[in-house]
């Protein structure tokens, strides 16, 4: 079967299902007609720890003790063998959040807002972003020229921001972290280099940019694989010289940030003291004992 | 990477005084690629001292000095160098704390016992701590349920109740095998004055010098029986035939709450004789078998399920010794050289002056300094915050720089600097604060602790690779 064929299958059924659907479209509004306010509840509004939908539970209490330690969906009861529509409904909602956090960019106001260089990967677009990691990795010719001309050369420490697979993480929590770095590095004397942002990056490209500006130590913020959890997780990596090609096992990291994790402002100051340590022990990854 | 803190419960009762040495392991429980999160994973007793008679001068004072002996008998019976523990407590307990001696004992103990001990009294506070030695505050824990603690000392029970591992109510109620003292001939020699109350309401004969009947002694052992079920019930005395007696024999105050509860914990000396029944009533010179008989039969007719505890007469002092120490936050700031620094009193925000804008929030700041030393002459305070989850850096630096203009007061008296926050905040606030003073300006930032209006903290020599400090808060919340 060719895909034409694929296709065409595939939107007969669509057609179909829409057919099928239709009779159930004038039941959909809820709402009765005469209110001019309808108050439907936020989907995503509650927290899952909080959510708890077993019918006389032994113990409620101990059950909503046991969920404050994950983000699990447990207790949420069932139709049949399947999901109430409710809890349907916000798994959804949560793996639409999880997508837009890969599929959107950082916006570039934002950007010009915090002052940022902005600079790019050899990556052109999302869907080359996703299926051609190696790309991710380099600083293409046009951001190296930038880099060259506005940027502090041979820093002790150079931060950057970095999109990578989640946008809305680096929207929720790039500044703050960065501006929390920024300050405990001042209280300790360290200096820093220019701050930049690299659109379609991904974290070894990290080596490409310290051996561009020969930094000390180089360190990343970069948007995490988002999950069901969380779109906004955001990690922190660092590398004291790093070259292009040196192992994984160089790099420290800092990871789970975001308001349920580590709090960005609290990350950035924790960070600071790491990168210290970096500085004066020269090494930085499992050689560098926490 | 696992460290270890060495604590000592030092529990000078009415009748007894007694030590526990305990060992409190601390490890980093978070994974190796995230922020560190220490916490106490672990606690040991590493030593029980004997139970001594507390040495007296007269029955109303103690005999600091020889407490002092005592307890230093006791370091070199455990082979415990002062200087080897980190922190602990000190308690004097029942009627005892009420003597007017107590301080003077708490002076000569403070240097033996390392430099980060704290003394406290009060009977809520001690029944809360004997509910933790006890069992009953992790049993209420494990099982998700509300569990009421009786600890039966000499002169006091102490009662405490926990929901789901926390204290939620205390009270204090004069119930104990110490209240009426007999000699060996069998003549009364002590009566305490609530029991002098109760004998007179109740017209028994009870009077000093004279041959105490049993029956008599038994009739005021199952009226504080009577009224232990009737709390227990969460009746309030609304069957005894006495319906006095309760008032007659609280403390300082009744409890606050009516949840009924799943189980009745029994601790201190008077559990034990709960189901020691062996001995003659008199073996100890007072009421302890009778009143122990008392309980355990009134308890036997009720539904409330009873559990024996699993530390009786030690609870109190292992509570101490265990459970009044708990750890800051992990990424916390501090300037080493004031730690460690006890006793600070606390003020806390509202949550809306907290929310407010910072013209406003100064000025809450500013009217809580001030009306703190209007009240209380001194200006060394720390204040208390809730914070939230995502504090962003801009919003950060305008709270750092109201938190320095609302408490110049404190920065006028070059007086550190002590901020307190419920939420993960500590560090980057303690940055930010700094960078609107002077770089040697001392400052503590720590968080993980909640506190309230009224409460002190004392906060200790930093632990874990100087990641955390040992906190103890030492709360009015149960009013002791």
């Amino acid at each position: 079967m060719n895909e034409t064929n694929l296709k065409s299958i595939i939107e007969q059924v669509i057609r179909e299902l829409n057919v099928a659907d239709e009779p159930s479209k004038a039941n959909v509004s809820a709402c009765p007609l005469n209110e001019t306010t309808c108050d439907v509840p936020e989907i995503t509004a509650y927290e899952m720890e909080n959510y708890f939908e077993v019918p006389s539970a032994e113990n409620k209490d101990a059950y909503l003790n046991y969920k404050k330690s994950t983000h699990a969906r447990v207790g949420i009861w069932r139709a049949g063998p399947r999901y109430t529509t409710q809890t349907m409904l916000r798994f959804r909602a949560d793996h639409a959040v999880a997508q837009d956090a890969v599929f959107t960019d950082v916006s570039d106001e934002l950007i010009e807002k915090y002052g940022w260089l902005k600079l790019q990967t050899a990556v052109t677009n999302k869907d080359e972003y996703l299926t051609r990691p190696d790309l991710g990795r380099i600083i293409d010719d046009e951001s190296i020229a930038l880099l060259k001309a506005k940027a502090k050369a041979s820093p002790r420490v150079q931060i950057y921001i970095s999109d990578g697979l989640s946008s809305t993480a680096i929207e929720a929590n790039g500044y703050d972290t960065y501006k929390a770095m920024e300050q405990g590095l001042k209280s300790h004397g360290i200096e820093v280099g220019t701050p930049f942002f690299v659109k379609y990056g991904r974290v070894p490209a990290m080596d490409h940019v310290s051996e561009l500006l020969g930094a000390e130590v180089t360190v990343i913020l970069i948007g995490e694989r988002p999950g069901l959890a969380t779109g906004e997780s955001m990690s922190c990596y660092m590398i004291y010289k790093g070259k292009v090609g040196n192992p994984e096992s160089l790099r420290t990291v800092v990871s789970n940030i975001h308001k349920n994790g580590t709090p960005a402002v609290e990350a950035g100051a924790h960070i600071a003291d790491i990168i210290k340590r970096i500085l004066s022990e020269q090494k930085s990854g499992v050689d560098l004992k926490l | 990477m696992k460290e270890s803190m060495i604590s000592v419960g030092i529990d000078i009762g009415t009748s007894t005084t007694q030590l526990v040495f305990c060992k409190m392991i601390i490890e980093n429980t978070a994974s190796a690629w995230t922020v560190p999160t220490v916490k106490i994973v672990d606690k040991e007793v590493l030593f029980r001292s004997d139970i001594y008679f507390t040495p007296l001068k007269s029955s109303d004072v103690i005999d600091a000095e020889a407490v002092k002996q005592l307890v230093l008998k006791i370091y070199e019976q455990a082979q415990m160098q002062p200087e080897a523990v980190d922190t602990g407590a000190v308690i004097i307990t029942g009627e005892t704390a009420r003597k007017e001696n107590a301080k003077e004992v708490l002076e000569m103990l403070s240097g033996l016992a390392g430099d980060f001990v704290v003394a406290t009294a009060g009977p809520d506070l001690e029944g809360i701590l004997a509910g933790k030695g006890s069992g009953a505050c992790a049993y209420s824990k494990a099982h998700s349920c509300t569990v009421m603690n009786f600890d039966i000392g000499g002169g006091t029970t102490n009662v405490a109740i926990y929901k789901n591992g926390d204290v939620i109510d205390a009270a204090c109620y004069d119930i104990g095998g110490r209240l009426i003292k007999v000699d060996k001939q069998g003549k009364i020699d002590y009566l305490s004055e609530k029991v002098k109350a109760l004998s007179a309401k109740m017209a028994l004969p009870l009077v000093i010098g004279q041959m105490a009947d049993v029956k008599d002694l038994k009739r005021i052992t199952d009226t504080m029986a009577e009224v232990m079920v009737s709390i227990a019930e969460r009746r309030n005395g609304a069957h005894i035939d006495l319906p006095s007696a309760q008032e007659i024999l609280i403390t300082n105050h009744d409890l606050k709450t009516f949840d009924p509860i799943e189980a009745v914990f029994f601790s201190g000396g008077v559990a034990d004789c709960m189901i020691e029944t062996t001995k003659p009533w008199h073996t100890y010179g007072d009421i302890g078998f009778l009143l122990g008989e008392s309980i355990r039969i009134a308890f036997e007719k009720t539904k409330v399920k009873a559990v024996h505890a699993d530390e009786t007469i030690r609870a109190t002092v292992i509570g101490a010794g265990t459970h009044t120490t708990d750890i800051s936050g992990s990424t916390i700031h501090y300037d080493r050289a004031l730690l460690p620094i006890q006793n600070i009193p606390i003020i806390r925000l509202t949550e809306l002056e907290e929310k407010s804008d910072s013209k406003a929030r100064v000025e809450a700041i500013t009217s809580r300094v001030k009306w703190f030393i209007s009240q209380s002459d001194q200006s060394l305070m720390a204040l208390s915050l809730r914070g939230h989850k995502s504090y962003g850096f801009d919003a950060l630096q305008a709270l750092a720089s109201d938190i320095v203009k609302g408490m110049r007061a404190v920065i006028e008296a070059k007086l550190p600097l002590i901020i307190l926050v419920d939420q993960d905040l500590a560090k980057s606030l303690g940055l930010s604060i700094r960078g609107n003073l002077s770089p040697e300006y001392p400052v503590i930032c720590i968080d993980s602790v909640s506190v309230d209006n009224g409460d002190y903290i004392d906060i200790g020599v930093p632990v874990a690779d100087g990641q955390v400090v040992p906190v103890i808060i030492k709360t009015l919340l149960f009013g002791y």
